[in-house]
């Protein structure tokens, strides 16, 4: 395997995305070191190779990603993997709001706590949460899943059109058109495939205490659901 | 977007908080590049009723003697300094002394009288820097990585709607009780809800900023028994917008945010640090940020000392 080293100290993100670029091209793997928080780290990046942040991302890490396996050590700021179509993104710390904003597919996974609206308007993909999850989880949320391991905050699936949240701890409140269900065994067979993968290790009695928040109706708002699109 | 920042020393002893802030603001400069303060608690050592005047006065000639002359003749200046800033206006700082803090906003208002002078603030117990452009120029200007205290709060600032200048920079100033100072990040959407029932009640707003609106908001609650705390959750509930704001107070800090967490904040402490900021990048300048913790929607925090 190849690898090549990033000193982002000192450098415009606009740099640092220059340099992981043309190093996707010819490397497989890649490390920016001293990241500080940085704004826009591989932002647009498309090539299938791995990327680890080693330390803190700041807003927007990984946005439009799609293919790479992009590993944070530390935390990232507000929307990390917005966008995102393919790939990974696994942020050891936490992270701000907005996690998995917009996403199409691939996984994020963050191990601790989240900030608001996580999930918000996705369409495809999977979030992982190891903490608890701020207010507005999945807002306006189109697809995909977002798997939660502590609690979520007030308004849960606010405006959900499609797509599941899978809840092991307490929900606050549920928001328009959200409602609780039953998880089924495909359910709890997702769940056992893709949490193990990432790290997460739960008894079957946890597995038990997931609910799962699904839209009470396709088109909650105008039309009628034969008209779904 | 602005940037905001504050940091408390538990120990209550003097540290770097001017360099400690420089740093974490200087981190959130791409958040705005108008212009930047802070307000630095502890450090200044005056006695009872002494208060530090920092007074904006174009250069032209005989403006600074009539500045002077009105200040002398409400009370004698008891020490004075003059430093230079940019656009041909110079900050003239003095020391004086009152009887009682209800003389200040009286003596401030008859120096803003005068043509081309403004005060940007008056205060017993912390230091006002402020200025407009870049954080390291402000902080080479006022040297301000010089600057010890036990706690403080700064901002830089992407102006909204108001004006671009020295006294428009936050931190604002509440003269309602001494030495309460806000800096904000967002907008108070329902602005004269806010500033009606507080003109009622006799307090005097200088500006149509919104940052001032919330700093006289909170100096009344404090003035009516309010604690820090208690103060910014009321303004939680009755504030419209985006908004985080840090207000500082002779013995603390605290942050509120909006009730759909529409602005960031996120904050760390330790054992010796409390500290709070608009991103993550401004914490790491102060400490260790293994784990910051993300200002909810609605949510308070606060540290007093």
């Amino acid at each position: 395997m190849s690898e090549f080293i990033i000193n982002a100290e000192n450098q415009p993100p606009r740099e640092v995305n220059r340099e992981i670029k043309k190093a996707a091209v010819d490397y497989d793997r890649i490390v920016v070191k001293n990241p500080n928080a940085m704004h826009y780290i591989a932002a647009g990046l498309i090539e299938p190779v791995e990327l680890v942040i080693d330390g803190s991302a700041g807003y927007f890490a990984g946005t439009m990603v799609d293919g790479a396996k992009i590993h944070i050590t530390e935390n990232a700021g507000w929307f990390p993997a917005d966008n995102m179509t393919a790939g990974e993104v696994v942020i050891d710390g936490s992270a701000g709001d907005g996690v998995g904003q917009g996403i199409y597919g691939g996984t994020v996974a963050v191990k601790r706590d989240v900030g608001s609206r996580t999930g918000e308007i996705m369409k495809g993909g999977t979030i992982i949460v190891g903490g608890n999850s701020g207010f507005m989880t999945g807002l306006f949320m189109m697809g995909g899943r977002i798997i939660i391991l502590g609690d979520v905050s007030e308004d849960a699936g606010e405006s959900i059109i499609r797509g599941a949240i899978y809840v092991r701890g307490t929900v606050e409140s549920l928001g328009k058109n959200a409602k609780i269900d039953n998880l089924d065994d495909d359910d709890l067979k997702e769940l056992k495939e893709v949490l193990p993968e990432y790290g997460f290790d739960l008894s079957e009695e946890d597995y038990e205490s997931f609910k799962k928040i699904v839209p009470r109706s396709n088109r909650p708002f105008y039309g009628k659901e034969s008209e779904e699109g | 977007m602005c940037g905001i920042a504050g940091v408390v020393y538990k120990d209550k002893k003097l540290h770097p908080v001017g360099d400690d802030l420089t740093k974490m603001l200087d981190a959130l400069q791409h958040r705005g590049p108008d212009s930047a303060g802070l307000a630095i608690y502890g450090g200044l050592g005056l006695k009872e009723n002494e208060y530090l005047l920092n007074i904006e006065v174009k250069e032209k000639h005989g403006l600074l003697e009539a500045v002077k002359e009105t200040v002398n003749t409400a009370t004698p200046i008891k020490k004075e300094e003059i430093i230079p800033s940019v656009e041909n206006y110079m900050i003239y700082r003095c020391k004086i002394g009152l009887d009682s803090f209800s003389e200040l906003k009286p003596l401030i208002m008859d120096i803003d009288k005068i043509d081309d002078v403004i005060v940007l603030n008056g205060a017993h117990s912390f230091e006002m820097i402020k200025d407009v452009g870049l954080v390291k120029d402000i902080a080479a200007r006022y040297d301000t990585t010089s600057k010890m205290g036990t706690h403080g709060i700064g901002h830089t600032r992407f102006s909204t709607e108001s004006l671009v200048d020295r006294y428009h920079a936050h931190p604002f100033q509440s003269y309602i009780i001494p030495d309460i100072t806000v800096v904000h990040n967002g907008q108070i959407t329902n602005y004269w809800k806010i500033r009606d029932p507080l003109e009622r009640k006799g307090h005097i707003f200088e500006t149509n900023n919104d940052t001032e609106c919330i700093v006289h908001y909170i100096a009344d609650k404090l003035s009516e028994g309010y604690k820090l705390e208690e103060a910014l959750e009321e303004s939680v509930k009755d504030m419209d917008g985006p908004f985080s704001y840090i207000v500082g107070t002779p013995n603390g800090v605290g942050i509120a945010k909006d009730q759909l967490g529409l602005r960031p904040g996120v904050m760390a402490e330790n054992n010796e640090v409390f500290a709070i900021a608009s991103e993550e990048v401004s914490l790491r300048e102060v400490m260790d940020t293994h784990d910051i913790d993300q200002i909810a929607p609605g949510e308070t925090r606060s540290y007093t000392i």
